[in-house]
């Protein structure tokens, strides 16, 4: 290996973050389309806000039913894996589903696609009148349409159709 | 500690009945009464039988202020006077009014107890000629009943409901000063006249006038939130009946963000009889279900939930025909034999409000075990719309009581001293009724977003306690958490909530997942219906599920979870999230 290239292999492997800590295209607040996505249960209205510092990625949901107003925060860390309690689901008040009380989720997140793609994984602790179960979750947040657009993709482990929400980035 | 309550009224009935109306009179306090008793005082006289003919007059579909309400507000007002003393005037809703039952009551009315409708229906070109033209009819047969009219003021939306007050008080029909005409056309004159008086006011100043100056000679046994629907609309279907029990009308709010318009409201309803009906609903522009009802409950006082709810000075009147006798559809016998559970999934489905305003006439009824909750008060209160429903119950259509209790209550709202006298007109209609399960829902900690749904430990000692004739009791509304089994009688949460716009493939999908999350077989799933879904919909849901499951009535859904708890018991936490309902 020359020692042009070494030197740029380092920088190569650090542009797409380096593109995200500059001013990642992911930052701001996410609008749901909810005629263009998975019905929303429970909820009216939902804004993702993200927050995008070196290589943790802060996922606010704002949350709105009628005058109800909630906010959740599910912060992770593009550089190691990371312990969040009370792991926020969109969907856990309809269904007996809740986070286990003290339990941590442990999330996992990556760029992929040269950093216009997020990927969560988290395995979480849930409540259910059984007792406890895990649930395996699988996220990505797509950036399209000239960055105006956000898709993401929901999977678990024990639901058998994915969920697919898309926002409009709010000016 | 109940006993000793209900013995303290050993008197004769008729004694006894003097007794309790001289206490109310004089000073409202905690009902000390048997359950017949308290029923006594608060159920409307009834008839001997349901007239031979009544008048009836279509409503058109226009409850806008600056539309058809002023004639409707005339209408509904001489209804409550003319129905005082005898059943005579019954008002045909229209046909997307909320309370759905209007029209096969009316038929029900008809054929099961032979009432012959006399219909007022002039023709007109628009609906206002129509308006006034019915409202000429009806006050040619009925303005005899009436002492004059009270003018509201048409810029002030309060001043109806304040008119609503005085109607009842005074005898009153409620016009507008375009209407002045037409009542003096009927002989009946302005007594009181409300034009200009709140220009600029508060509700909180407006409704403070009304209570000083009305309040002293309004029922302690009624109260009316005349709420529901806000601004450019009201739909005052519960106020003839309030005008029939000389009730206090108002649309205050319980949030603390309207500290004027809450002090009054405590200021009302701690004056009530304990416990007395409180009728309507809460405003939507001021607070929220959670707030008023709780603060309701912080009273001992009972919410028949509905604004809406019309003709209730009619069929409040009619008793029940000789030859019916309520009678559920029990599929668990006592003392046969218990069935036990297989290794496999249950699912019961429970719609809550869901008689009058759900979807009792539409498809599907009766294709699947179906739960629906009675709205107990009922058996009083509207005897010929439960016999309707009891008489048109399909086999697979199961009743249970509720919610809470007699009427709508937060039970971790009501004070613990004020629960025997509610839970013993509770255990009273329950057997009225032939109902053996109770449905609980608690709102005043929170709601399906925030905050929590679940009964401490001591609050379920309470229903365990007081309902012991309770083969089981169902809790929540949303999802929760509260679990428990005691001599055989579970008391079970719902695991899943319908909800109104979800699509059938994605309510399909949570199913599949509580099915997948749940390893344990059996598993119980408790389902609760928003009442809004038509069992065809719920039917076509359970349809899609990979596994087998077996749709079960929800006796028999208790009585296999008593024999099989893989559930856990859980109570309420000290740290679980509480939520004031904002």
């Amino acid at each position: 290996m020359t020692r042009i290239r070494r030197l740029l292999l380092p920088l190569l492997l650090l542009l797409p973050l380096a593109a995200c800590a500059a001013t990642s295209p992911f930052e701001g607040r996410w609008r749901l389309d909810k005629a263009r996505s998975t019905a929303l249960d429970g909820w009216h209205e939902w804004d993702l806000v993200i927050a995008v510092t070196g290589s943790r990625v802060s996922l606010r949901h704002d949350m709105k039913w009628i005058r109800t107003n909630f906010s959740a925060t599910n912060t992770v860390d593009t550089a190691a894996p990371v312990e969040i309690p009370a792991f926020f689901r969109v969907e856990q008040r309809h269904m007996a589903l809740y986070p286990a009380k003290g339990g941590l989720t442990t999330a996992r997140a990556s760029w992929l696609d040269a950093g216009r793609t997020l990927r969560v994984e988290a395995d979480t602790p849930i409540e259910i009148s059984q007792g406890q179960a895990n649930m395996r979750l699988y996220y990505e947040y797509r950036l399209v349409e000239g960055d105006q657009a956000l898709v993401l993709l929901e999977l678990h482990s024990t639901r058998p159709q994915p969920l697919v929400y898309r926002f409009t980035r709010v000016l | 500690m109940r006993r000793s309550l209900l013995s303290c009224l050993s008197l004769r009935p008729v004694s006894a009945l003097a007794a309790l109306s001289l206490t109310f009179t004089l000073t409202p306090s905690v009902a000390c009464a048997t359950e017949g008793s308290l029923i006594s005082r608060l159920e409307p006289r009834k008839v001997a039988h349901a007239p031979a003919s009544a008048t009836l007059v279509p409503l058109s579909e226009n409850w806008r202020m600056d539309g058809d309400i002023p004639v409707h507000a005339l209408l509904i007002s001489l209804q409550g006077l003319a129905n005082r003393d005898q059943p005579r005037l019954y008002l045909e809703y229209p046909t997307h009014w909320q309370w759905e039952i209007v029209r096969p009551l009316e038929t029900f009315l008809e054929k099961r107890h032979g009432i012959k409708w006399e219909r007022i229906e002039p023709a007109g070109a628009d609906s206002s000629a129509a308006g006034l033209a019915k409202a000429d009819a009806a006050l040619a047969r009925f303005a005899k009943f009436a002492k004059g009219v009270v003018v509201w003021d048409q810029a002030v939306r309060s001043s109806l409901i304040v008119a609503f007050t005085i109607a009842g008080v005074e005898d009153l029909v409620i016009v507008t000063g375009d209407q002045l005409p037409l009542a003096a056309k009927h002989g009946l004159r302005p007594v009181v006249d409300l034009r200009g008086k709140f220009t600029g006011q508060t509700d909180a100043q407006i409704y403070q006038w009304a209570y000083d100056h009305y309040f002293e000679r309004c029922s302690r046994d009624y109260y009316v939130v005349l709420g529901g629907h806000a601004g450019p609309e009201m739909q005052p279907g519960i106020a003839d009946f309030g005008i029939r029990q000389r009730a206090f009308f108002t649309d205050l709010s319980a949030n603390p963000k309207h500290p004027d318009e809450l002090a009054l409201l405590n200021k009302i309803l701690g004056r009530q009889n304990v416990p007395s009906i409180v009728l309507g609903w809460h405003s939507y522009a001021k607070d929220t279900e959670g707030q008023h009802t709780t603060l309701v409950g912080n009273h001992g006082l009972i919410m028949e939930g509905l604004h809406n709810l019309p003709n209730v000075s009619f069929t409040s009147q009619i008793p029940l025909t000789p030859d019916f006798k309520f009678a559920n559809n029990h599929t668990v016998k006592p003392g046969a034999p218990a069935r036990q559970a297989e290794p496999k999934v249950y699912i019961a489905a429970v719609a809550t409000d869901a008689m009058g305003i759900g979807t009792w006439t539409k498809p599907g009824r009766g294709q699947i075990p179906y739960t629906w909750q009675v709205l107990m008060n009922w058996a009083w209160m509207n005897p010929p719309a439960l016999q309707y429903f009891y008489e048109d119950k399909s086999p697979n259509d199961y009743f249970i009581g509720g919610l809470s209790g007699p009427g709508y209550m937060y039970p971790k709202a009501i004070p613990a001293d004020k629960w025997p006298a509610l839970t013993a007109v509770g255990r009273d209609l329950m057997q009225r009724l032939d109902l053996r399960v109770l449905e609980i829902m608690d709102y005043s900690e929170g709601n399906r977003h925030v905050g929590n749904t679940d009964l401490p430990k001591e609050v379920v000692d309470r229903y365990y306690d007081q309902y012991p004739d309770a083969t089981g009791f169902i809790n929540g509304y949303g999802s929760a958490r509260t679990f428990d089994l005691r001599a055989g009688r579970p008391l079970l949460s719902y695991d899943y909530y319908l909800s109104i716009e979800r699509p059938v493939e994605e309510a399909a999908a949570d199913l599949e997942e509580l099915i997948q999350l749940n390893p344990q077989r059996p598993y119980f799933l408790l389902m609760h219906v928003r009442e809004s879904n038509t069992v065809e919909k719920v039917a076509d849901i359970l349809g899609r599920l990979s596994e087998a499951v077996e749709v079960v009535p929800l006796d028999v859904f208790l009585q296999l979870a008593a024999g099989s708890p893989t559930y856990r018991t859980h109570y309420q936490q000290p740290t679980d999230a509480i939520d004031r309902n904002p």
